[in-house]
């Protein structure tokens, strides 16, 4: 597993905007050499498979340290990044069925869905049962049963009230301070849909959720602006955006499979553009 | 095409093979008419239309300016020689706020009377659901309804009843009887509102509706309650689900309808909360909380407990394909789903729609051949292939959005309206000898600079 450090966030604090980004052009420039990876997005747009997709894509999640998220990816760029969208919601379905990924709902008040390994997750789990633990001697079991007897069955990304009691219960005796517990940990949450039912979250996902939200409206402005409202995905890639520590790649793929950008190709390469659909 | 025919004389292809080719060539090309146009008299954006299901020759139209009329699809109004080469088809007649018994306010769905032409039915946001005469165009029967109307439908199946079923902003379904001129069933369970409203075509019995709540309920009319709820985390890969050969042990099984042991086992693997049929017979510690509940409770009225959804927002559309297997949904959350209606399971497959309209409701149609689904995307109307999920064919010609599809079989042509007040043809391009051409390039602009 390769981790992508970002040095950007060293090199970001000397200099001004234009200095950083020539800067950061060079250390594309050495990460390209360095790991063997194509860091130009216009040649791996596309997969073959959606289980090779997840993988790449995880690897090439931003690493931030800040926020301890485990690395997700979203549906809308596994639409963008396979020819077939029946296909991948398919092996999506099988990969879940098979515990190997699990999907949660993101509050964005659009039809998101985060991805991520279930490994991931349940190393996730666990670091945050330990740093409970560390601040609070008692009710640190209702962890440890919500992840063997919740996850293990329940594998929708959402689970009604009473049911989640039961399914605790099997651990032992379930209290309403428990289940505050694991609301407070991050691990499960309300939606305004429905007042019954609690949804599973992605632990500290807020910063990266609003960086999400802001990535977007920052990078479909700045295509707006321009008059013909395209530009070519390699100059586009190398822009960086303010408000969002999630790099430019992970934006773009996302808005392209939830339809709001469309590429073709031309002469030049890929050029993406606003659609106005 | 001369050699197609000649080899259906001969008889080396069999006469509905060609029939079926030839149709879906004509369907493949199909684009803005340059022979054919109907002219609107309404004044509002035009809500709903429905081809007659006797001849396929009347189109019914219903606006928001609280008018229907009816055209003849067929024979243009205008001679030939003072019109040009478009034929226009004025309305044969309309009704309007200005008729002594038509609607006050927007009429949101109008559709024939299924076994002949001589009566229609809209439904209006004036909570009334009037059924007219065609020839005298006067209102025979009038039902008053508690709350606006959205959907109005009737089964084209019925044998025996003649049911109108009506969705409103009330969280009761209501069917109303012609012939004796009252509500014979009020059907609860939704939450909210039913903003759609579709008679199974298999069975004459079955009704699907959808309510704002996003939910989507089966009922037999001949029982209580709805027998199913279909949410949209219970999903079978492909079109049918597969036969399992392990067998999960589970008493739940037994309440299920006896379509398919494999498949309701299948359904029952994932999903611990799958419908109210498991909340009977079940042995889980879970069912103990639900048995206190069910004491208090009808065994019809169980499935209100139920509150699985089959869309994140509203459900703003169903149509049933022609041989009765399959439910199309069409949501506020912008997407569509195709759901098999025996097993209850969502098929997973995708339609890359970008925007469906959210608040009002749209109606879809359906091809058979090239098994296709036109659906209207803001103002543009998209046709998938349904079992791929792609685009294959893209409308482009209202100037504002697009509220309804209609297809007419037996002609190859749709008719689409919207807010723009037009209903617009579009039908097979090109004339008779050209060869077939592929799907894509033909609606599709090819310059790149005209957007």
């Amino acid at each position: 597993m390769k981790n992508i450090t970002n040095p950007e966030t060293s090199v970001a604090a000397a200099g001004g905007k234009k200095r950083r980004r020539e800067e950061e052009e060079e250390v594309g420039g050495s990460h390209a050499a360095n790991e063997d990876e194509c860091f130009s997005l216009q040649d791996e747009l596309t997969f073959s498979d959606t289980s090779v997709a997840l993988r790449m894509m995880r690897a090439q999640f931003p690493r931030i340290d800040q926020a301890s998220v485990p690395p997700f990816i979203l549906q809308s760029q596994l639409y963008s990044s396979l020819n077939d969208r029946t296909q991948v919601d398919r092996e999506l379905e099988r990969l879940r069925r098979d515990k190997v990924v699990r999907v949660f709902k993101l509050n964005t008040g659009q039809d998101d869905h985060a991805i991520i390994f279930l490994d991931d997750y349940l190393y996730q789990v666990d670091r945050i049962a330990k740093r409970m633990e560390e601040n609070k001697q008692s009710d640190t079991d209702i962890f440890k049963w919500f992840k063997e007897h919740v996850l293990d069955s329940k594998l929708e990304p959402s689970i009604a009230h009473h049911e989640l009691c039961s399914l605790l219960a099997l651990g032992g005796k379930v209290k309403d301070a428990h289940i505050t517990l694991l609301i407070n940990a991050g691990l499960l949450t309300r939606q305004l849909i429905d007042p019954d039912m609690y949804w599973f979250a992605i632990p500290s996902i807020g910063k990266l959720w609003k960086a999400l939200l802001q990535g977007r409206k920052e990078l479909l402005s700045l295509l707006k602006r321009k008059r013909h409202k395209e530009m070519f995905l390699a100059e586009l890639e190398k822009r960086r955006l303010r408000y969002s520590p999630l790099d430019m790649r992970f934006h773009i793929r996302d808005l392209i499979g939830s339809g709001h950008l469309k590429t073709f190709q031309t002469t030049s390469g890929l050029v993406v553009r606003v659609s106005n659909d | 095409m001369w050699q197609a025919i000649q080899a259906r004389e001969t008889g080396r292809t069999p006469s509905n093979s060609f029939a079926n080719r030839l149709k879906s060539r004509r369907i493949s090309s199909l684009q803005l008419s340059n022979r054919k146009d109907f002219v609107s008299p309404h004044r509002g954006s035009v809500n709903s239309l429905q081809v007659d299901l006797t001849e396929g020759r009347y189109l019914l139209s219903g606006a928001s300016d609280g008018s229907a009329a009816v055209f003849d699809t067929q024979r243009a109004t205008d001679s030939e020689a003072s019109s040009g080469l478009i034929a226009k088809h004025k309305c044969v007649f309309s009704v309007d706020k200005g008729h002594e018994h038509g609607h006050k306010f927007a009429v949101s769905s109008a559709v024939w009377y299924p076994i002949d032409t001589g009566l229609f039915v809209t439904g209006s946001f004036d909570h009334l659901i009037k059924v007219w005469d065609t020839n005298t165009a006067q209102a025979v029967v009038d039902f008053k309804m508690p709350g606006k109307v959205y959907r109005t439908a009737m089964s084209s199946l019925a044998m025996s009843h003649t049911l109108i079923a009506a969705g409103t902003e009330d969280v009761q379904v209501r069917l109303c009887d012609i012939a004796s001129g009252a509500f014979s069933h009020t059907l609860s369970g939704h939450r909210d509102g039913v903003m759609s409203v579709e008679w199974s075509t298999s069975s004459e019995w079955v009704l699907y509706t959808g309510g704002c709540d996003g939910a989507i309920r089966f009922w037999d009319i001949r029982r209580a309650g709805c027998f199913r709820v279909l949410d949209q985390l219970v999903t079978q890969l492909g079109v049918r689900p597969p036969i399992l050969k392990h067998t999960a042990v589970n008493s739940k099984v037994s309440a299920e309808k006896s379509s398919s042991g494999g498949k309701n086992r299948l359904k029952n693997q994932h999903g611990k909360h799958t419908g109210s049929q498991n909340m009977k017979g079940s042995s889980s510690t879970k069912a103990s909380v639900e048995k206190s509940r069910q004491k208090r409770l009808h065994p019809g009225m169980l499935s209100t407990l139920d509150r699985a959804t089959a869309h994140y927002g509203v459900v703003t559309g169903l149509k049933a394909t022609n041989d009765g297997m399959y439910l199309l949904s069409a949501g506020s959350d912008s997407r569509i789903r195709l759901w098999d209606t025996q097993s209850g399971c969502n098929t997973l497959l995708n339609f890359e729609t970008g925007r469906l309209q959210t608040s009002k409701a749209i109606q879809l149609a359906t091809s058979d051949d090239p098994a296709l689904v036109f659906v209207p995307c803001m103002k543009t109307v998209k046709a998938f292939g349904m079992w791929s999920g792609r685009t294959t064919l893209m409308f482009r010609g209202h100037y504002e959005s697009v509220n309804t599809c209609c297809f007419n079989s037996t002609d190859q042509e749709l008719y689409t309206s919207g807010a723009d007040r037009q209903i617009l043809v579009w039908s097979p391009g090109g004339s008779v000898e050209d060869e077939m051409v592929q799907n894509e390039e033909v609606t599709e602009d090819k310059d790149n600079w005209s957007d």
